[in-house]
């Protein structure tokens, strides 16, 4: 069964020459007209995801991966396309950034488990384990605002692994955290791969898609240029790094 | 070709409620903590704002006004309202830009942050409004701190989007609501000035809230039902000027994070 279908998808930033993101800085720059430049992020890219499959995303940094996954958990919008979900779909994404700092672990691992759609019943009964995933059962108490960048994309981690309904979206993951972390979080997604969650994750670490998916696609300058197994589009993408390199 | 069309499952379409009350419980009360450090303190702290307010101007202006018995409970009323009105908008306006990691992390309704973000100062009103009416027996109460909760959620809807791409739109907003103290008749009794400039100053959103309810509260007067229209009407254009921005800027808001 096809879980979601990712249809003719576009989607274009524009790029101004000059930045200006203050009322002031629209008043004085009035008299000299801006121009704005078309960035094609995606381009009419066509796929399916099938229940219960780990589908790999690689392609060179800016070549539309982390895009293409907004506009499939529905944070962005297409320009053009259609983006058809027939599941709940977990996204973790820009995980390291963003919590509320005035706020401790618990409160923060309450907005962000109830913004991925945990119930608060949920939340406070998984509350032990999600600290405990992410090692930081001394810490819950501590504000945000004194943990170190590693100690808050753990609990991000966290939170998210244990939000997970059906699909399971992942972005740059196990780059984070020390190596035992990293080793939980593999675990973890292997867990929920054994128990038939579908996976899509982008990497652009050969070793993590060969060893993660099924079969993956690679994305060059917001199009897909091959979609096969995971290990020949890995291949392929480190030939065209190295070719790059060579050139 | 379809344009930006997107289905969903009735899985992903409509959260259940359950979850969705659950989300907004969960703003609202750490919103409050992250405001007032977890304690009551922190929240008489707050109520202690506009009172503090109050003790002072009474001090300087009764002298000014001492031959109107009304003046004292006038310029609390006013000065409540007023607070509501001013804290409401403020912490509306910059709600998605605060609240924005929630927003780029998954798929959630703006709107649900920048409405729950009113709640302190929905809070602090409600407060203050059971302590006023002990001490006032009014003659009913005209809807104004609802018509004045719509005008703030309708400012908060348009002003948050705007803010994403206006980062100084903060500063501007607080000249404009240091000047808009002084068009609300809140430190001065609306009689004083010529009746001409009226109509002006019942443009000003707040001015028609805090003279409406003073009216009530204070002189007992219920106002007239053309005055209920205006006051609904003056709701009904700023929630709909509020919701047209936020309409048509907001599925674009966490791009602009
Ligand atoms: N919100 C945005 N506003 C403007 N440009 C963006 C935005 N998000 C992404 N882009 C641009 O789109 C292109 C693709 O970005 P991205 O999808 O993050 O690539 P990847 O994840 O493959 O590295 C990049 O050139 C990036 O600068
Ligand atoms: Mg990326």
């Amino acid at each position: 069964m096809t879980l979601i279908t990712v249809d003719a998808v576009s989607k274009a930033f524009w790029i101004p020459t000059v930045r200006r993101d203050t009322i002031r800085e629209h008043l004085f720059g009035m008299l000299q007209p801006r121009r704005f430049h078309r960035l094609q992020a995606l381009d009419s890219v066509s796929f399916e995801v099938r229940d219960g499959e780990t589908l790999g995303i690689m392609g060179r940094n800016g070549s539309g991966k982390s895009t293409l996954l907004k506009i499939l958990c529905g944070i962005y919008p297409p320009d053009r396309g259609r983006v058809e979900r027939r599941a709940a779909v977990t996204p973790i994404l820009d995980l390291g950034v963003g919590w509320n700092p005035e706020l401790d672990a618990v409160d923060n691992v309450f907005l962000i488990g109830s913004v991925m759609g945990l119930s608060l019943g949920e939340i406070r009964r998984s509350m032990d384990a999600i600290l405990g995933f992410a090692e930081l059962q001394e810490f819950a108490n501590l504000k945000l605002a004194h943990y170190s960048s590693g100690m808050s994309s753990r609990l991000a981690y966290a939170v998210a692994f244990h939000a997970v309904r059906d699909v399971l979206v992942l972005d740059e993951i196990f780059a984070v955290g020390d190596a035992g972390f990293r080793q939980r979080c593999e675990e973890r997604y292997r867990d929920l791969h054994a128990q038939g969650h579908t996976v899509l994750l982008v990497s652009h670490d050969p070793r993590t898609v060969t060893s993660f998916c099924d079969r993956a696609l690679l994305l060059d300058h917001g199009r897909i240029v091959m979609e096969g197994p995971a290990r020949e589009i890995a291949d392929r993408y480190v030939s065209t790094l190295t070719k790059r390199i060579s050139d | 070709m379809t344009v930006g069309a997107e289905t969903m499952s009735a899985v992903d379409r409509s959260r259940p409620p359950i979850l969705r009350a659950g989300l907004i419980w969960t703003l609202v009360r750490t919103d409050f903590k992250a405001r007032y450090h977890g304690t009551l303190g922190g929240f008489v702290w707050a109520l202690l704002k506009p009172m503090s307010m109050f003790v002072v101007l009474m001090g300087v202006f009764s002298f000014l006004f001492a031959s109107n018995p009304t003046y004292k409970l006038n310029l609390i009323v006013g000065l409540f309202l007023w607070d509501f009105f001013a804290e409401g908008t403020k912490s509306g306006l910059t709600s998605l830009h605060a609240r924005g990691y929630l927003l780029t992390k998954a798929r959630v309704p703006p709107w649900i942050l920048v409405v729950t973000s009113i709640s302190n100062a929905v809070i602090t009103l409600a407060v203050f409004s059971l302590v006023i009416m002990i001490f006032l027996i009014s003659a009913g109460h005209p809807p104004t701190g609802q018509a004045l909760a719509v005008i703030v959620i309708g400012f908060s809807l348009g002003s948050s989007v705007l803010f994403l791409r206006f980062r100084d739109l903060n500063q501007v907003w607080d000249v404009v609501v240091q000047a808009g103290f002084f068009v609300a008749p809140i430190i001065y009794p609306l009689g004083i000035l010529p009746e001409r400039f009226h109509f002006y100053l019942y443009i000003w959103p707040p001015t028609p809230v805090i003279e409406f309810s003073r009216a009530a509260l204070v002189a007992g007067v219920m106002p007239t039902t053309t005055g209920h229209v205006y006051l609904a009407a003056d709701a009904a254009c700023c929630l709909a000027a509020g919701m047209l921005i936020y309409r048509r800027l907001s599925p674009r808001a966490a791009e602009h994070l």
